[in-house]
């Protein structure tokens, strides 16, 4: 009879709280490994490192293109591919931007208006440069940078999935800063039930997803965000064609895909390109879905989620003939 | 003299009745303060109508009586079948409400917009004081 353990874990990384918890024969070793893979992706990922790849690459910007490792060239190549996916609303040069606006740092009132247009013409992915053959990049005008903010923890959710399976681990949930993945269902054969944060009460859930084997990634106006002196709230996903914080009509997106890469890139497109032109985009990525909540608290959930949601107490629903 | 002392007495007998009121009254009032509510694994429930009573502590102030239904590994129904205490009915309807929802969003994790290690280390800390208790 093969044993069953349980381990779990709790840890600071990528700029938050990491959580994991796994069953196997070999659950210990595999959260040891993970945890050394969480390490390895922020020195290879992380802008705030000096010594990471891209930040290698942000230095050289302007100037040169630098080797890096498959990941890093794993990651950046699928950033470009979501970019020109929903056109360019999704942009990882968004790095200049997101320094000018300091929000989530005690930033209290938006930069000034020059300033925002002075930068507006850095922030442009067609400007990285991905050579699959030397595997290098290079960014081709001074002063840009990368900034893997909307994609880099779910791309490390893929990989702490692979060191999982590698260690015979069938069941295993992850939570980094927010962003879920599950591996398998609950070892009792029950799916994972994974509460979806309400967008405006601290506390408070907007239901209640039951998955297996899924990733569950959430974008929202109300975490690193401020709110001015009229009252206006600036949150931190940015557009980069405006340069302000975007204003689609969405308060909250998450988003249910098999991988979750797909579901951190997607929950931040679908959340700053609005409702119609998100579900759009949503259409390219057959067996991901997605619940969105409007500025009027209204929920639409996609139809594929329709019997593994369950919204919280006083939530509407409205199901879309959409997704799946 | 005979009356001072029948009047000391009656005195004595009054505070001793009083001390010893008391402190069953105090001791009662403790348990229902105090009364744990442990043990239920939600997670696990067998479908079926379950009838449940509570003696109510020495006095039997606190006795009542429910009919609990479970169905598909949930609480789906509680009601009142006897009561002592004679709350109003939207007391108890709230409360057993409560019950129901708060079960029924049982998770085993949550996603929401990326958080920043500040706010949510503050909601660790929340959550480990509430495990201290």
């Amino acid at each position: 009879m093969t044993e069953t353990r349980v381990a779990q874990s709790v840890n600071q990384g990528m700029g938050t709280v990491i959580t994991h918890k796994a069953f196997g024969k070999h659950a210990e070793e595999s959260i040891r490994a993970v945890c050394e893979v969480t390490v390895r992706m922020e020195e290879l990922l992380s802008r705030f490192i000096p010594g990471s790849e891209i930040s290698r690459v942000n230095r050289s910007a302007g100037r040169k293109c630098e080797k890096i490792s498959n990941e890093v060239y794993e990651v950046l190549s699928r950033a470009v591919e979501f970019s020109t996916c929903c056109r360019g609303i999704f942009d990882v040069t968004i790095g200049p931007l997101v320094t000018l606006w300091n929000i989530g740092n005690d930033a209290s009132k938006p930069p000034d208006e020059s300033r925002i247009e002075q930068t507006l013409p850095l922030v442009n992915y067609a400007d990285l440069i991905l050579d699959p053959c030397e595997k290098s990049a290079g960014l081709k005008k001074t002063g840009q940078f990368i900034d893997l903010g909307g994609i880099g923890k779910g791309f490390a959710g893929d990989k702490f999935l692979e060191v999982f399976k590698k260690y015979g681990v069938s069941s295993a949930c992850t939570n980094i800063g927010g962003n879920v993945v599950t591996l398998g269902a609950k070892p009792d054969g029950s799916p994972w039930r994974v509460g979806i944060q309400h967008p405006r009460v601290d506390n408070s859930l907007l239901g209640l997803l039951s998955v297996v084997d899924k990733a569950v990634v959430t974008s929202g106006d109300y975490q690193r965000c401020f709110i001015d002196r009229n009252g206006k709230r600036y949150h931190h996903i940015l557009d980069p064609f405006t340069g302000y914080p975007s204003e689609s009509g969405l308060a909250s997106v998450t988003i249910v895909s098999d991988h979750s890469t797909e579901a951190d890139a997607l929950s931040t497109i679908l959340f700053a390109a609005g409702m119609k032109k998100g579900l759009e985009f949503l259409g390219n990525f057959p067996g991901t879905e997605a619940i969105l909540v409007d500025m009027d608290l209204q929920v639409f959930v996609t139809k594929g989620l329709k019997d593994c949601f369950q919204a919280g107490e006083g939530v509407n629903v409205n199901i879309l003939d959409c997704g799946g | 003299m005979v009356l001072r002392n029948i009047m000391i007495g009656i005195i004595i007998i009054v505070l001793v009745g009083g001390i010893i009121c008391w402190t069953l009254f105090s001791k009662e009032l403790r348990e229902g303060k105090n009364l744990p509510l442990t043990g239920v694994d939600f997670k696990r429930l067998a479908d079926g109508t379950y009838t449940g009573t509570y003696e109510g502590g020495r006095f039997k102030w606190r006795a009542n009586e429910v009919q609990v239904t479970v169905s598909s590994g949930k609480v789906a129904r509680i009601a009142l079948l006897k009561s002592t205490e004679g709350r109003p009915s939207e007391f108890t309807n709230e409360l057993y409400d409560k019950v129901i929802r708060s079960q029924s969003l049982q998770v085993d994790t949550i996603s929401g917009a990326t958080i920043t290690s500040k706010a949510y280390l503050k909601a660790v800390e929340d959550a480990l004081l509430k495990a201290q208790k």
